[in-house]
Formats: structure tokens, C-alpha cells, sequence
């Protein structure tokens, strides 16, 4: 009797687990009329510009190739939708992630020498065009470590849709008060002693992530290029040379005149809070991009409001100015199944077609000419580099994983401690050359 | 006058007890209606004060999460997952519970602190090998029966999280079995009563009380629960907590507040709903039992 | 069968299926898990390289890492105290006394535990809000302005914050644990003790609490565990670790290493740290508390 009753429990099982079985083979031998398709995977993130772009150019891909059908996955949580399968060896053939996120996926990938070799897909033919790649590709974007990140004349990432990043302010607060927007730092120091009497504060931030930009441009300020390079290589003492002291010291400063309420709300739940100071004219500047305007486009805001961006304040008048360019990646992993159907499909985003299925979105890509086709506020932003600021790129050099250790903690984070006292300009600049000590050892 | 004494530092008492169940209840009762208000507010209203009253009753978002959002069809996942994983954790867990708790045999001190060390080990951090394991089961059924079943099955994802549970329950119930008195199950024993039929007919209803308790606080783990579920079932068929996941705000693009809210209410209702029903019965159970004297 | 052979298979029906899948779907995960924590592993890679007991000789010199066990140790602590006195006395209330609103309040009492964690942040957030939240305004309104904080930007205090979150979403929980152990105590042991004389405090000590003392102990271990994953999963949705790392715990720094910082093997390494931690921690508790069992 009971034997019985374990054996039907036992069949129960089974069968279920058949009907599971049996579900599964159906769907699979309903494709196979369609072999000849070749089967392309691509998992983009779904970030502002929405999802609906990434449809759009899958139906134009399947007009322009009708050989491949291209599977799309595209999700906000992109990381935690692709990585358990990559865990396992299923990887997808075409990747739209950038860097700098805070799963750090595409960062992993780097440091395991995972990532595609790219730089023939430059010199190939943008599908359907007779042009190639690289020659509608706006000169320096493939020239940095954050499309080549072993700094090795390889590239490994594509640059896709990118956008200027800088201070953004209530333009009409300015005019309404006849304020100038301060071109150096004294003048900076200058304007917020005023707006402090005004009962504004001069500075706010969303999280300490937006100091990547930030800070990368305040480091092009102060030592140029060719010492941002060398920082971003981890060279032994970079920080602390005058230079990086000089920058630090900024932060420091800036940290005085901080809005009070802004590192309790400065996490990934409430940072939408520190960008409302902005819209309600409680703080004068924040470092953001361009995607602030549509991902705050719904929020409440002070009369006549309208958006500006700046380029950082010059360390000295006549000092250069920059205005890091932020922009997200395209990459194949290098276990890819169809890498040269991939490469095809890479060089197809780089059409025209494609290019105005994205813009219509508000993404752009650095093709040349792109930015003439702008319009509004983006067009204003697009601008900043013709009213003479300079643009930064490219990010810190790849290393392996060095465990416990993390620059962008060590060197981001930690202005958090700056701001509310916890941690002196100095502890925080000390930490930052200990960990260059020791990433500077794992570099690829 | 004694008797007065003692009626006035009763009602003292009496009022003190008030206050304080009342200051608990308002400290949850606020923040809890305040969620179902921001579950009716439209999207420009987030950006205010919290506490903002809702400018009208803005239902669209419920609609949206259920059309734009697909939480219609998650809903009905988690409740088949929840479901199933209940029932074979309760087959599993109940004559596993009892018989640890009530025989010692060869092995049971090993068994009894085995599942006892279970009760320390994280989801968290042993979802990835568990995925890599129902993989590695996958390609090897592929290559036996030419496909897969394991991963992206809901039935798969009950019982995983049946197993996650057992340690916690069967610490629970066997907990419970050993302070009910041995006299009962002798006694049928002793009228020639099997031990199927005195575990199911006897030990079982008597632990009523420990097994709704049971029922309830797995309910909603499995109801709850996102990181297990995430992993398992890269396909569409996602569960409720993992479809909620996908209307969170993310950053650098707008957020949908108003329907993040209203995923949540659809979420905690039918908990709510299910510990009303039941948490009378929580209590009652003993005195039912037959054990007043 | 003979009757010792119907016991035997009796206890093999009863055993087996519970053993098969806890060995299948939680021992073998967790012995992967302590392999790969020898090694260094990106998580994706096939270069695993085998680095002995290297992980854990690193986290013991890892400052953020010391920083997550305090803050951790704080929660367990903290958490484990307030909630079990809060629930205890509420659940003793709610079952020995006739109250006017019983069902209610055991209503509203266990609601904060069936809410998902990210509801408890969204509301939490709304709570500790610097200018607009409740907690602020409420000081405001009894002009105790000077205690104002910044909840969550506070080095100091954020980590009490969240305790006081998870504090909140315990209560219930804990207090229906209670409630259920205390129902099963037989009404006349209050009756007899109550003609002796014994008023509701004396009861409390010497019956209530002795006969719900084995409860009290689950509970216990309940509590290490339950606040090592709820902190993480509230952290997560809250504060992310922030700021600068002032509320980072156990599972989130693990989460962080495995994941963000490309560090796989060091993240399992910090896994087997926390098993180990709350395996033996809720060993030396269960020794410590330990009491005959009373039955009665």
C-alpha cells in the first residue's frame, strides 16, 4: 500500500517532468523549419533612449539581411539577465553594455580577456554602404583606453551612443540673477559665497558615481593629457604629484559647499532627490549627462526653468576647459558562437539607416556629421565642444582582479567622507595612491 | 478599598497596554497606507514630498502593470510556484520532522544535525552553483534525450525552493513535535495502529498550529523570493517579485513610479489577504486539540 | 513484516526524500562553494588558478572587509535584542489578555513582515527623507529640531537606521512565533498559579517564559540568520553600501567582490566566512542558553 503510494508519487514526478520534456521539443522542432537562418544573439541594455530602438533596428537588419534572425534581449537589468548564461558558456554574440556600470560586467570581461579582438571590423564596409567603418567613425573615439583597454593599439570595444557630460544648472536662475557662469574655479569659489546668502548652495551630485566624469576632467585640467594617461596607468606616485593634489583640493573645497542633504539621499534609490535641488533652484551645479533631462522630464520644477550644461571651470583664466565624454560600449565576447555574422551586424549600426532609427531615440553616435542633425536641448549640449571646451575620454587601464581592491570605490566613494568630515583630503588621497600601488602590480 | 486600589492600577494597566498597541499599530498602519497611496498617484507627483496626498485616484497605473507590465501572467506563475512548493515541502518536511523528532536510530544525531547546518547556508550565495548544477543536468539530458528540462521550469524552481526551505521547517516542526506528549501516538500503537496511520491520523493534526505557521512564513519566502528565481528561469516565465524587479527605477532613464507602486500593492495583497484567513487558526489550534486538561 | 523491519522502512520513507534534496540542492552547492573559495576566478573565465587558503589570508587584512563583519555583528545584536523583547511582551499581551482589537492588532502587527523588502525601503526611504521625511518632521512638530539627522547620511547613524528598519519588519514575525508556542501552554497552569496569588509579572517569569524557553532558543538562531539576509537585501535596495561603504554588510561586501569587483573566488571565500561565523556563533549561543527542556 504504501509502496504503492510512493511509486505513484514517484510517476507523478515523472510525468510532469515529461510534460515539461515534451513542451520543450515542440517549440524547438517548430524552428527548425527555418535552418538555413542563421541565429544571431544580441542583448543590449535598455537605458533612457527605451527599448523600442533596439526593435526597430532589428527590423531593419532583417530587411537589409533576411539570412539572419536576430534574437534580441534587451532589459534594464541586462547584467542579470545575460550573466548566469555566460556563467554556463552561452554567450551572446553581440553585446550593447558599457563600462562603468555598477554590476561591472563588461569591466569583468576586460579582466579576463574575454572581449573580441574589433579592429578589423574598422576597416570593414558598413553593411550596405561602400564606406568603412572607421571613416564615418567622428577621428578619437577608438583611440582610448575605453575602447582599447589593454592600450595595446587594439580595439576591443565599439563606441556607440555618446553624450557630453559636464555641470548642469537652471540657465533662467542664472539670468533671472545676473549671474555669470564662472569660467575658473576662483570665480566658482566667488558665485558660491553669493548663492550661499541667497540661501542656495553652490553644489550637489546625484551619487558619487558621477564623479567618474568629474573627475577624470579635473584631472585633464590640471596635468593634460598625457598625465591623465599616465594616472590612468597607475603610474608609481601619479597622485600624489602637485597636480593630482590640485585636484583633490578642488574636491575638497567643493565638498564645503555641498548641499547638506545630498549624501543622505546619494544612493541608487533616492538620487533622484539631489537632482530635484537643481530643478527647484536649492543648489546651483550638479556633474551629470545629457540623459538627466529626459530621466527627470516628469519632475515638478521652478518657474521659467531651463537647462544648461557647462564644461568644468579652468584652473586659471585661459586654462583649458574640458568636458568628459561619456559613451557606452559594443563589444563580442570572445566566445561568440557567430562572430562574423556579429561583425556584420556591428558595422550595420554604423549606417545611416541605423544611425537615424537611434537619433530618432536621442542616441547618438560619433559618425561624423550626427550632431548637425540635432535639435533642442541636445543640440545645445551636442555644442559644448565647438564653444571651445575639450573633450576626455577613456577610463582607467584594465588590470586583473585585484580582490578587496577597487579604484573606482577608493578614488569615488569615498567623497561621501570628504563631504560629511569623516575623512580628510589627505587620508582620501593617500588611499587613492595605495590602491594605485597596488592595482598598478595586476595590470594586463 | 483594597479592591479600588486594585481596580484603578488595573484600568492604569489596562490604559498603558492601549497606548502601546496603538503606537505600534499607527507606527505600521501609516506607512503601509502610505504605500497604496502612492500606488494611485501619477508619476509627476513622486518628485514632491512623500507624504504628499494624492492629487486624485490615478487607477491607470494598475491597469498598466497589468497590460504594459505582463504582472497578470507573473502573478499566476507565483502563485503555481508558491503553491507546489508548499505542498511538496509539507510532504517532505512533515514525516521527516516527526521521525527526527521522535526516533533515534542509526544516523538521526547525523540527520538532525545535518539539517541543522543546512539552516546556515545562504541562497545567496550557492544559487550560481545550483544554476551551474541543473545545467550541467540539462546538456547532459540534451545529449541522452535530445533536450533539456531543467532550467526555465517551474516545477524545477518549487522544488528548489522546497529544498532551500527544509532545514528551516523541519527545525521548526520537529521542534514543535517534541514538546507534544508521547502518550497519544503510544496509545494508538498499543491498539495496533500503524506508524503511517499514527503520524497521519494522530501526530499531524495535533501539530496544526506549528504547520500554518509553517505554511505562512514559506509562503511568503516563496512569494517573496527574487535572486533564486532570477537565476533559474532566464525565459519569460518570470515570477512576480522578478517582474517587479524590471519597474524599478533604473538609472539614467525616467522611472515609472506610479506603476512600481502598484506592482507592490498587487504583491503584498494576497499575503495580506492569506495571513487574515489564517492567523485566527494559529492560536486556536491546541485548545482544539484536546489538550486543555 | 516483522515490527522492527515496518519501522525501519517506516523511518527510510520518512527520511529519504528530505535527504535527497537537501544533499542535491543545498550540500553539494555549498561544498562547490568552499572549492571555489581556493580559488582566483573571475566568474566567467575558463583560468581558474588554485590559490590554496590565499582568499582568506587577504580578507583577514581587508579593512572593508572588518568593516562589514562590525557592521554586521551591530545588526545581529541590536536586531536580535529589541526585536525579541518588543515581540515577546506583545505576543504575551496579545495571548494572555482579553483585549478589545486582539485580531486587529495581531493584523496589523504581522503586516510589515509580508511586505517584499523593496517595498520596506521605498517606505523607509520616505521615513528618513532629510527634509520631507516623516521621522524629521515628527521631531519638528515636538520642536526637538536639534535631534534632527541625517539618517541616512550620517556615518554614525546609518547603520542603526537600517537597524531600525529591520527591527520593524521583525516584530511580527516573532511575535506570531511566540504567540504560536505560547497558545499551546494549558490555561490551567495560569488558573492554578493565579489562585496561588501570582500576578501577570510573576506568571510572565515563571510560566511563560520557561515553557516558551525552547522557542526562544530557535528563535535565536532564527534571529543571526534572518538578519544576515535581510540586512543584505535591505541594504541593497536602500543605501547600496553608502555611504563610503558605512553600511555595507556581510553578504552585500560579498555580492561586491564576487560581482562588481570580478573577484568570484575571494566572494566565496567571504561566503564560507559567514557560514562559519553564523554556524558558530548560533552554536556558542545554543550552549549558552541551554535549559531542560519543561514540558508539561
Amino acid at each position: 500500500m504504501k509502496k504503492k503510494l510512493f511509486l505513484a508519487g514517484m510517476s507523478a514526478l515523472l510525468s510532469l517532468s515529461l510534460i515539461a520534456c515534451q513542451s520543450k521539443n515542440e517549440t524547438s522542432s517548430g524552428g527548425e523549419t527555418s535552418e538555413k537562418k542563421q541565429t544571431l544573439e544580441v542583448a543590449a541594455l535598455e537605458s533612457a533612449y527605451g527599448k523600442d530602438m533596439w526593435t526597430k533596428i532589428v527590423d531593419a537588419y532583417r530587411e537589409v539581411n533576411p539570412d539572419v534572425e536576430i534574437k534580441l534581449t534587451a532589459d534594464k537589468n541586462l547584467e542579470d539577465v545575460i550573466s548566469p548564461n555566460m556563467k554556463a558558456g552561452n554567450y551572446p554574440d553581440v553585446v550593447l553594455l558599457a563600462t562603468g556600470r555598477k554590476m561591472a560586467l563588461t569591466e569583468t570581461l576586460i579582466k579576463d580577456k574575454a572581449l573580441e579582438d574589433l579592429t578589423d571590423v574598422l576597416d570593414k564596409k558598413v553593411y550596405g554602404e561602400e564606406v568603412p567603418v572607421k571613416d564615418k567613425l567622428v577621428p578619437g573615439f577608438t583611440d582610448t583606453l575605453a575602447t582599447n583597454p589593454y592600450n595595446d593599439g587594439k580595439t576591443y570595444m565599439a563606441p556607440m551612443f555618446y553624450s557630453p557630460t559636464g555641470l548642469f544648472y537652471n540657465a533662467a536662475l542664472f539670468k533671472e540673477k545676473g549671474w555669470e557662469v564662472p569660467k575658473t574655479w576662483d570665480e566658482m569659489w566667488a558665485l558660491g559665497d553669493k548663492a550661499k546668502a541667497e540661501g542656495i548652495s553652490l553644489f550637489t551630485y546625484p551619487t558619487t558615481g558621477y564623479f567618474d566624469a568629474f573627475f577624470y576632467s579635473l584631472l585633464l585640467e590640471a596635468g593634460g593629457p598625457e598625465f591623465y594617461n599616465k594616472a590612468m596607468k597607475y603610474e608609481d606616485g601619479i597622485w600624489k604629484t602637485p597636480e593630482a593634489a590640485k585636484a583633490f583640493d578642488i574636491v575638497g573645497k567643493l565638498a564645503k559647499y555641498t548641499a547638506p542633504t545630498t549624501v543622505a539621499n546619494a544612493n541608487d534609490k533616492d538620487y533622484t532627490k539631489n537632482q530635484q535641488l537643481i530643478l527647484d533652484n536649492k543648489a546651483l551645479f550638479m556633474p551629470n549627462g545629457t540623459w538627466v533631462v529626459g530621466e527627470m522630464k516628469d519632475a515638478p520644477r521652478a518657474k521659467n526653468f531651463e537647462w544648461g550644461m557647462t564644461s568644468l571651470p579652468a584652473l586659471e583664466s585661459g586654462g583649458d576647459r574640458y568636458a568628459f565624454t561619456f559613451f557606452e560600449q559594443m563589444w563580442i565576447p570572445a566566445q561568440a558562437k557567430n562572430k562574423d555574422a556579429a561583425k556584420d551586424f556591428l558595422t550595420f549600426v554604423y549606417s545611416d539607416k541605423a544611425a537615424d532609427i537611434f537619433a530618432q531615440s536621442g542616441a547618438v553616435q560619433p559618425i561624423k556629421g550626427m550632431s548637425d542633425k540635432l535639435s533642442g536641448e541636445n543640440k545645445l549640449f551636442y555644442s559644448i565642444y565647438d564653444n571651445g571646451a575639450k573633450a576626455g575620454m577613456g577610463g582607467f587601464a584594465a588590470t586583473e582582479a585585484v580582490e578587496g581592491v577597487s579604484m573606482a570605490d577608493t578614488l569615488f566613494h569615498t567623497i561621501d567622507s570628504i563631504v560629511t568630515g569623516d575623512k580628510t583630503v589627505k587620508q582620501w588621497q593617500d588611499a587613492v595612491e595605495k590602491a594605485s600601488d597596488k592595482l598598478r602590480a595586476a595590470l594586463k | 478599598m483594597n479592591n479600588q486600589k486594585a481596580a484603578s492600577a488595573e484600568k492604569i494597566y489596562r490604559i498603558f497596554i492601549y497606548v502601546a498597541l496603538v503606537t505600534l499599530a499607527i507606527s505600521i498602519i501609516v506607512p503601509v497606507g502610505w504605500v497604496f497611496l502612492a500606488s494611485i498617484k501619477q508619476n509627476k507627483e513622486f518628485y514632491g514630498s512623500p507624504w504628499s496626498v494624492p492629487e486624485g485616484f490615478y487607477f491607470q497605473n494598475f491597469i498598466d502593470a497589468f497590460q504594459k507590465a505582463n504582472m497578470g501572467t507573473y502573478m499566476l506563475n507565483s502563485v503555481m510556484v508558491t503553491a507546489l512548493a508548499l505542498l511538496i515541502l509539507l510532504v517532505v518536511a512533515l514525516p521527516a520532522a516527526y521521525v527526527l523528532a521522535r526516533y533515534t536510530f542509526r544516523g538521526s544525531k547525523f540527520m538532525n544535525s545535518l539539517f541543522k547546518a543546512g539552516l546556515f547556508i545562504n541562497v545567496n550565495y550557492i544559487v550560481v552553483p545550483i544554476f551551474l548544477m541543473l545545467l550541467d543536468g540539462d546538456n547532459f539530458f540534451r545529449t541522452q534525450l535530445g533536450d533539456g528540462f531543467l532550467l526555465d521550469n517551474l516545477f524545477v524552481l518549487a522544488v528548489v525552493y522546497a529544498a532551500t526551505a527544509l532545514p528551516f521547517t523541519i527545525y521548526l516542526l520537529s521542534s514543535y513535535f517534541q514538546s507534544l506528549p508521547t502518550t497519544y501516538e503510544e496509545a494508538a500503537l498499543v491498539d495496533g495502529a500503524g506508524y503511517f496511520k499514527t503520524m497521519i491520523s494522530i501526530m499531524i493534526p495535533m501539530a496544526r498550529p506549528s504547520i500554518i505557521a509553517v505554511i505562512l512564513f514559506n509562503f511568503l519566502a516563496f512569494w517573496n523570493e527574487y535572486i533564486i528565481a532570477l537565476t533559474l528561469i532566464p525565459g519569460p516565465n518570470k515570477t512576480l517579485p522578478v517582474g517587479l524587479m524590471n519597474l524599478m527605477a533604473a538609472q539614467k532613464s525616467a522611472a515609472n513610479y506610479g506603476q512600481m507602486y502598484a506592482g507592490m500593492v498587487l504583491v503584498m495583497l494576497p499575503t495580506l489577504i492569506l495571513y487574515m484567513i489564517v492567523q485566527k487558526k494559529l492560536t486556536q489550534g491546541m485548545t482544539l486539540g484536546g489538550l486543555k486538561d | 513484516m516483522s515490527k522492527t523491519a515496518a519501522k525501519r522502512m517506516f523511518i527510510f520513507v520518512c527520511t529519504v526524500p528530505s535527504l535527497i534534496l537537501l544533499t542535491l540542492f543545498m550540500i553539494v552547492p555549498t561544498i562547490q562553494v568552499f572549492r571555489m573559495s581556493m580559488y582566483k576566478w573571475g566568474g566567467f573565465s575558463n583560468n581558474k588558478e588554485f590559490v590554496g587558503f590565499n582568499n582568506f589570508k587577504i580578507l583577514w587584512n581587508d579593512e572593508n572587509f572588518i568593516r562589514s563583519l562590525q557592521n554586521s555583528i551591530v545588526l545581529i545584536v541590536l536586531v536580535t535584542i529589541i526585536t525579541m523583547v518588543v515581540a515577546i511582551l506583545f505576543a504575551s499581551l496579545l495571548t494572555r489578555e482579553n483585549m478589545k482589537g486582539n485580531s486587529f492588532f495581531r493584523i496589523i502587527f504581522y503586516i510589515p513582515n509580508i511586505l517584499s523588502i523593496v517595498v520596506i525601503a521605498g517606505i523607509f526611504s520616505a521615513v528618513y527623507d532629510p527634509t520631507t521625511g516623516l521621522l524629521n518632521n515628527i521631531l519638528s512638530l515636538f520642536h526637538l529640531d536639534h535631534l534632527q539627522k541625517m539618517w541616512l547620511g550620517n556615518q554614525q547613524i546609518a547603520i542603526y537606521s537600517i537597524g531600525g528598519a529591520l527591527i520593524w519588519q521583525a516584530i511580527g514575525y516573532y511575535m506570531v512565533m511566540y504567540m504560536s508556542s505560547m497558545a499551546s501552554i494549558p490555561e490551567s497552569f495560569y488558573e492554578a498559579s493565579s489562585l496561588e496569588g501570582a500576578g501577570r509579572i510573576r506568571q510572565f517569569f515563571s510560566i511563560t517564559l520557561p515553557l516558551i524557553w525552547h522557542n526562544i532558543r530557535t528563535t535565536l538562531t532564527f534571529f543571526i540568520i534572518s538578519t544576515i539576509n535581510l540586512s543584505f537585501l535591505l541594504v541593497q535596495a536602500m543605501t547600496g553600501g553608502g555611504p563610503d561603504g558605512a553600511t555595507e554588510v556581510f553578504l552585500s561586501y560579498m555580492y561586491k567582490q564576487a560581482y562588481t569587483n570580478s573577484s568570484y573566488g575571494y566572494g566565496m571565500a567571504i561566503g564560507v566566512v559567514i557560514f562559519l561565523f553564523s554556524f558558530i556563533l548560533s552554536a556558542v549561543i545554543s550552549q549558552v542558553t541551554k535549559r531542560d527542556v519543561l514540558e508539561y
